[in-house]
Formats: structure tokens, C-alpha cells, sequence
């Protein structure tokens, strides 16, 4: 390998890069894909438009009721409406949640026998109906206990005492955040290296690579290098948005976060090198990078499902892929803190580092200075 | 007229003799669809749980032996503290229970007993309900219905045993008609710059008008098939997605969508000059759109200014439009505001997409 070729050769790259307008994706999608998904995706659930239809108007049907509306997960309304209007509501998108307080509501609370509330809640997006369920659940059993349940009763049940570690306030920019930068720099990278050399295959221009004294470690070096150095801005990029826009904590340290995040940069520009040896035209080569990279980077980032959760082959597959090494590495810095002393941390660290070894020596070995 | 038809026919064709591009619709249409709706559940299963046990364990094994498939796993017995925070840092275990050694004697004094619970929720979605979970399986244990003696009846309207994949499937099924409506068309016109076709069409004894429009019902035709294939074979013969509302009014929806995304790729297509370019813009232009519109929140529940912005998007009322098809089965009278909307913005968008390639010829 000549310095002067690889510095020559990564200069003319680079300016390919900037004058392509290429550099406009480098620069954009990152930040772009993570302040849509960590704004786009609520998981937590407050404002929910419910409507309470209380036929009752006793003492215990009011204090349901303002249970509900001191709560700041719902926004009540109270209103005197049949169920089958109410009912025509929510199938308008109008409200979310619909509580019928029956008749006799109050009178069968007195004299203890069972009453009965009906709940209506919009199940189209099951992870809110599961959420409103739950808080729907907690304030009536809260109401009615504080009513009816007496000093001694309430004292022998067992209460829970949860610590939320690592999340406290289950924040979910906390969640998602370091799950997305995961997804972006695998995602990333990948494209623009596979595009920087199939370019080259599209428009004929490799064969100045074939046909020139410049060695395929040289070209390799200077392709790789020239998107390796735009994209180490964005891990740092990345990190002010998370810290500043997202107000992440940040407990690990920033050397492990900075280090690891080269080292999957690397893996996910192995990725791009391999689909490039494959694909000879452009558009190809980006919808095949966006389908090898984007599904495993969301299902396999511990993001929306823990990887402890997961059964059968998807055990498997989140092993395969690197992602779950590095967002481990990320949740870790980001959340835990606990650093390279946790020897699981060391182990991945490890094993990202033969990832990205194993897939260069493969690329590398598979591109060929010839005419397939 | 028949040149608008002959048009129509060699597009259709030529999409059916491009392989490369059939399978990547044929793929996004069928298997992509399957992999979101299958892949992506935000509810907590099969969580881990470890548990320190320091009381003389009646009690305890009776609340355990109720932590069962499929929300949790075998419960897993550690001996000491340091132990159980170890496997939670290393995320083996999600939650940890811990016991004290006076639990069982405040249970039966009726003396405040508490169970100690340490959650790792780095995924607080899971966390959150698995935790509501264990309360439930606590208030059941200890029979709290008899001292509140509530019935609290929850219909979950539309999904009621509510299925990720449902939506999980539809959304993605509406993201994909998004990009393929705008990239299929922006390429159609793309792909005679690329070629250097193009002069041969503008040479065409044909109305540019015609062209333009022919070339843009083409490939909607496409993303209407491909909808309907989706739809036959994943929503409904995989998922089994219930329809509550009538199909025939998503596909007209869909209809004028897809025209609307048509408009957006005009005006693509007027800009880019090569397929590469077609397929980074249209995926800056759209991933926003899509993703502030309420794909996977609803538009309420976001940031006000967002709310705001989102009136005048048209995927906003295709979003809500359809989903109100699918699930909530809202009468076509209902559906008034979201066929206008989408017809109102999707018009303007058109035209200007029209305009804007228009003067290309």
C-alpha cells in the first residue's frame, strides 16, 4: 500500500462525494431518521379522549368521575349521550375511551353488592388500547378502594415497591434513541459505501480501477476510508442530538461509545462493500442494502422487543447480526453505565471487532480486479 | 384516446418485463408486509424473571407459581443480591423480584407487605406492562375483588384480542403504496432521461398532456394491484385482519392516494435526473411525511406544532381514512372529511407535479 495513492485516490472520492451531492445523505438521513422515529413513535399514552356517560349522579358515580378527570393521562368530557351514539363516536375517531357508569351504580356500592362500570375502548392501535386498559383499570380499583376499603383492609395488601432501573421516569426517547442510533449507523454507511463502488461499475468508470496500477487494497483502503472519515462526524453528531434535542442521560463513557460506534461503522461499510461485489446497478444496490439492513436494525436492536423476550429462530437471528452487540454497547453508555467493567460489554466489544475483521477480510477477498 | 390507451399498455408492459423492479414490488407488497406484521410486538411476552426468596417461600412459590407462559418465563432463582443485579445489567433478566425475609409474617399480620420489585426498563413499554401485569396477578391472588366489589367490563372495540400484527401489517401496507406510488412514477419519467428516450417521446405525435397523464395512471394501476394482492394474500389470508368497514371504499381511497403520490413523483421526476436520485428524494421527501402523519401515532398524541403541520398532509386523511375502514368500520358518510382531504391536497399536489414536469416537454 502507497500513502500518496490512498491520499490522492480518497481526495478525488471525497470531492465525488461532495459534488454527487451524495454528501447530502451522508449528512441528512441520520439525523433525519432519528429525530422522525424519536418524535414519530409515542409509546406512552396521555391525552386520551374519553367521554364518561354517568347515568347514575350519585356520590360514588361523581367521585369516579373526578378521579378521571384529575388524572393527566385522560382528557374527560362528561356528557348525557345514548351508548349507541357514544359507541358512533369512537367509530368517527372522535374519542378513545368511553365510560358508561350504569343506574344503581352507587346504591349496589353501598350495600356491597357488585357493581358494574362498562368500558369502550378503540383497540386500533393495541399498543395504546393495552396502556389505556391498564390506567383505566388502576383508577377505578383506586377510586372504589379509597371509598370502600377500610384502614385495616388496605394495610394488609401487598403493596409493590418497583424500581425502574435505568430508565426511572420510563422516558421513551430513553428507549428508543439508542436503539435508532444503532439502526442509523447500520443502515447509513451501508448505503454509501455500496453506492461509492457500484457507482463506479454503472458508469464504466471501474475501469480505470482494472486497468490502472492503483492495488485493490489501495482502492479498497481510499473508498472505504473516504466514507469511514464522513461518517466517525456522525457518530458524534448523533450524540449531541441525543443528549441536547432528546435529553438522554449519558452514564457510560464516551471513549467506549466512540470506539465501539467506529467499529460497527466499519462493520456496516463491510456490509455495503459485500452488496456492492453483488449488485452492478445503483438502484439495486440501495434497495437491496435498505432490505438487509433496515429490518434486522429495528427487530434486532432490543428497541421494541428485549432480546430476553424473544423465542425460537429470532434468538437465533438477533445473534447473527451485529446489531444486538452494539445496542447493548449503546443502551449501556447511554442508560447503565457500567463501562467495559461489566465483562459482557468486553465480550460484545470483542465480538464486534471480529465481525467487522471477518466481513472485511470476506469483502475484500471477494472483490476482484477483473472482469467477473 | 387509443394513444392514451397504447401508452397505458406499454407502460404496464414494460414494468412486467423490468424482473428487477417486479420483484422489488412483488416483495414489498407480499413478504414485506408479512415481516412488519409479524415481527413487531410491543406487548410484554415471555419476559425473564429472577427472584431472590428470603421468606420461608408458602406464600412466595403461590404468587410465582402464577407468573406463567405467555407473559413470563420460568421464574429463575438467584442467591443473592449482587447476583440477580448482575443478570439484570447484563440484560438476562427484566424483572427481579425480591422477597424479605418478614414478608410472609406481615402477610399474615396484615402488616404492610411489600414485594420488591427491580425492573430494567431500558424497553419501558414492556417494563410498564409487565409490571401492570404482576399487579394484576396480585390483586387476583389476594381476592381485592371482594373488598372493591367493581366489575369493570372492557370491550376493546375492533381488536379485541388486541393483535400487533393487525396493525402492525396495515401500517406497513400503507407506507409501502406511499413510497412505491411516488418512486414507480418518478422512475416511469426518470428512466426515459436515463435512457435518453426521452427525446424520442417528446417526438411522439401525441398530446404531452396525455403522456403525462397515461404515464401516471400506469403506475397507479400497478400500486392498485399490488394493494389488492396485499390485501387478498397477506391482510387477510395470513393475518386474517378483520375488515369492519367495505373494501371497495379503501380501494377508492387508495385510488385517490395513489394519485396523490403520483403528483409528488411528477414533481420528483422533474427534479432528478437519474433512478439513484429518484430513490434518495423520494425517501427524504416521504419518510417524514409518513412518519408525522400518524402511522404509528395517532396525530393527537403528538407535539402540538406537529398536530398543526399535519392538516395539510394528505397521508394524514389516508392514514386515518383507511385505518377507519379497516377497524373502526366508519360509515362512508363519516368518511366525508378524510376522502376530501385526501382529494383537496392530493388535487393541488397533482397539478403542481403536472405543471412542474409539464414544462419539461
Amino acid at each position: 500500500m502507497r500513502i500518496g495513492v490512498i491520499r490522492a485516490y480518497c481526495k478525488k472520492e471525497l470531492l465525488d462525494i461532495y459534488r454527487s451531492k451524495l454528501i447530502l445523505m451522508v449528512y441528512i438521513m441520520p439525523s433525519m431518521i432519528l429525530i422522525l422515529f424519536g418524535y414519530g413513535i409515542k409509546l406512552e399514552v396521555t391525552h386520551i379522549r374519553t367521554l364518561i356517560i354517568d347515568n347514575d349522579q350519585s356520590k360514588a358515580s361523581y367521585d369516579l368521575v373526578s378521579a378521571f378527570e384529575h388524572s393527566k393521562y385522560f382528557n374527560s368530557e362528561v356528557k348525557n349521550l345514548s351508548e349507541n351514539r357514544a359507541l358512533n363516536l369512537i367509530k368517527q375517531d372522535k374519542k378513545d375511551l368511553i365510560i358508561i357508569i350504569p343506574e344503581e351504580f352507587g346504591k349496589h356500592l353501598l350495600k356491597g353488592l357488585k357493581a358494574s362500570v362498562g368500558v369502550y375502548i378503540d383497540g386500533s392501535f393495541p399498543s395504546r388500547a393495552k396502556t389505556t386498559e391498564n390506567y383505566v383499570d388502576g383508577v377505578i380499583y383506586d377510586a372504589i378502594m379509597k371509598r370502600s376499603g377500610s384502614e385495616t383492609e388496605s394495610r394488609a395488601l401487598i403493596t409493590i415497591n418497583a424500581r425502574n432501573l435505568f430508565n426511572q421516569s420510563l422516558r421513551d426517547e430513553d428507549m428508543i434513541v439508542p436503539g435508532l442510533i444503532g439502526l442509523v449507523l447500520l443502515v447509513v454507511p451501508a448505503i454509501s459505501s455500496a453506492l461509492l463502488i457500484v457507482k463506479e461499475k454503472e458508469n464504466g468508470t471501474i475501469f480505470n480501477f482494472y486497468s490502472s496500477p492503483v492495488k485493490k487494497s489501495e482502492f479498497l483502503a481510499a473508498k472505504l476510508l473516504s466514507v469511514l472519515l464522513l461518517h466517525v462526524i456522525n457518530i458524534f453528531i448523533l450524540f449531541l442530538w441525543a443528549i441536547y434535542l432528546f435529553e438522554l442521560p449519558f452514564r457510560g463513557s464516551f471513549l467506549l461509545y466512540t470506539f465501539s460506534s467506529f467499529i460497527y461503522i466499519i462493520i456496516s461499510l463491510s456490509i455495503g462493500l459485500l452488496v456492492s461485489i453483488v449488485t452492478s446497478s445503483q438502484i439495486v444496490a440501495y434497495v437491496l442494502t435498505l432490505i438487509i439492513t433496515i429490518i434486522p436494525g429495528f427487530l434486532y436492536s432490543g428497541m421494541l422487543m428485549p432480546i430476553s423476550s424473544m423465542e425460537g429462530e429470532s434468538v437465533i437471528e438477533a445473534h447473527i447480526y451485529p446489531v444486538m452487540y452494539y445496542t447493548h454497547i449503546l443502551y449501556d453508555v447511554f442508560l447503565v453505565g457500567d463501562g467495559l467493567s461489566a465483562s459482557k460489554n468486553l465480550l460484545y466489544l470483542l465480538i464486534l471487532v471480529g465481525y467487522a475483521t471477518i466481513l472485511l477480510t470476506v469483502g475484500s477477498l471477494l472483490l476482484k480486479k477483473r472482469i467477473a | 384516446m387509443s394513444a392514451f390507451l397504447a401508452i397505458i399498455r406499454k407502460e404496464l408492459l414494460e414494468f412486467l418485463r423490468s424482473y428487477g423492479l417486479l420483484i422489488v414490488v412483488l416483495y414489498s407488497f407480499t413478504l414485506d408486509v408479512y415481516i412488519a406484521g409479524n415481527g413487531i410486538n410491543l406487548d410484554a411476552r415471555n419476559v425473564s424473571v429472577g427472584v431472590i426468596d428470603y421468606s420461608p417461600g408458602f406464600i412466595s412459590n403461590k404468587i410465582l407459581s402464577d407468573l406463567h407462559y405467555p407473559q413470563f418465563q420460568e421464574p429463575v432463582f438467584f442467591a443473592s443480591q449482587e447476583k440477580l443485579n448482575l443478570a439484570i445489567r447484563n440484560k438476562k433478566i427484566m424483572v427481579g423480584i425480591v422477597f424479605e425475609s418478614d414478608f410472609e409474617k406481615r402477610y399474615h399480620n396484615g402488616n404492610n407487605p411489600v414485594l420488591n420489585l427491580l425492573m430494567d426498563s431500558t424497553a419501558s413499554a414492556q417494563s410498564y406492562l409487565a409490571l401492570n401485569y404482576i399487579q394484576h396477578i396480585l390483586m387476583r391472588f389476594q381476592d381485592t375483588l371482594s373488598l372493591a366489589p367493581i366489575e369493570i367490563q372492557i370491550h376493546k372495540l375492533f381488536n379485541p384480542n388486541t393483535s400487533y400484527s393487525y396493525f402492525m401489517a396495515l401500517a406497513e401496507l400503507l407506507s409501502i403504496i406511499t413510497i412505491l406510488a411516488v418512486i414507480l412514477t418518478a422512475a416511469v419519467f426518470v428512466k426515459e432521461k436515463e435512457n435518453g428516450t426521452w427525446d424520442i417521446m417528446l417526438l411522439m405525435p401525441t398530446d404531452a398532456k396525455a403522456i403525462i397523464l397515461a404515464k401516471s395512471l400506469s403506475q397507479v394501476i400497478i400500486v392498485m394491484i399490488g394493494t389488492f394482492i396485499c390485501v387478498g394474500t397477506v391482510l387477510f389470508g395470513i393475518f386474517d385482519l378483520p375488515i369492519n368497514g367495505s373494501l371497495a371504499v379503501f380501494m377508492l381511497l387508495t385510488f385517490f392516494y395513489a394519485f396523490t403520490s403520483a403528483g409528488i413523483g411528477l414533481f420528483i421526476a422533474s427534479v432528478a435526473r437519474n433512478i439513484m436520485q429518484v430513490a434518495q428524494l423520494s425517501v427524504l421527501i416521504m419518510m417524514p411525511l409518513l412518519f408525522l402523519s400518524g402511522a404509528w401515532t395517532p396525530v393527537y398524541a403528538m407535539h402540538p406544532i406537529l398536530e398543526y403541520l399535519s392538516i395539510i398532509s394528505p397521508l394524514r386523511y389516508y392514514i386515518q381514512g383507511s385505518e377507519s375502514v379497516f377497524f373502526r368500520g366508519t360509515a362512508l358518510i363519516d368518511l366525508w372529511e378524510y376522502f376530501a382531504g385526501v382529494i383537496v391536497l392530493g388535487g393541488v399536489l397533482f397539478w403542481y407535479g403536472f405543471r412542474k414536469i409539464g414544462k419539461l416537454f
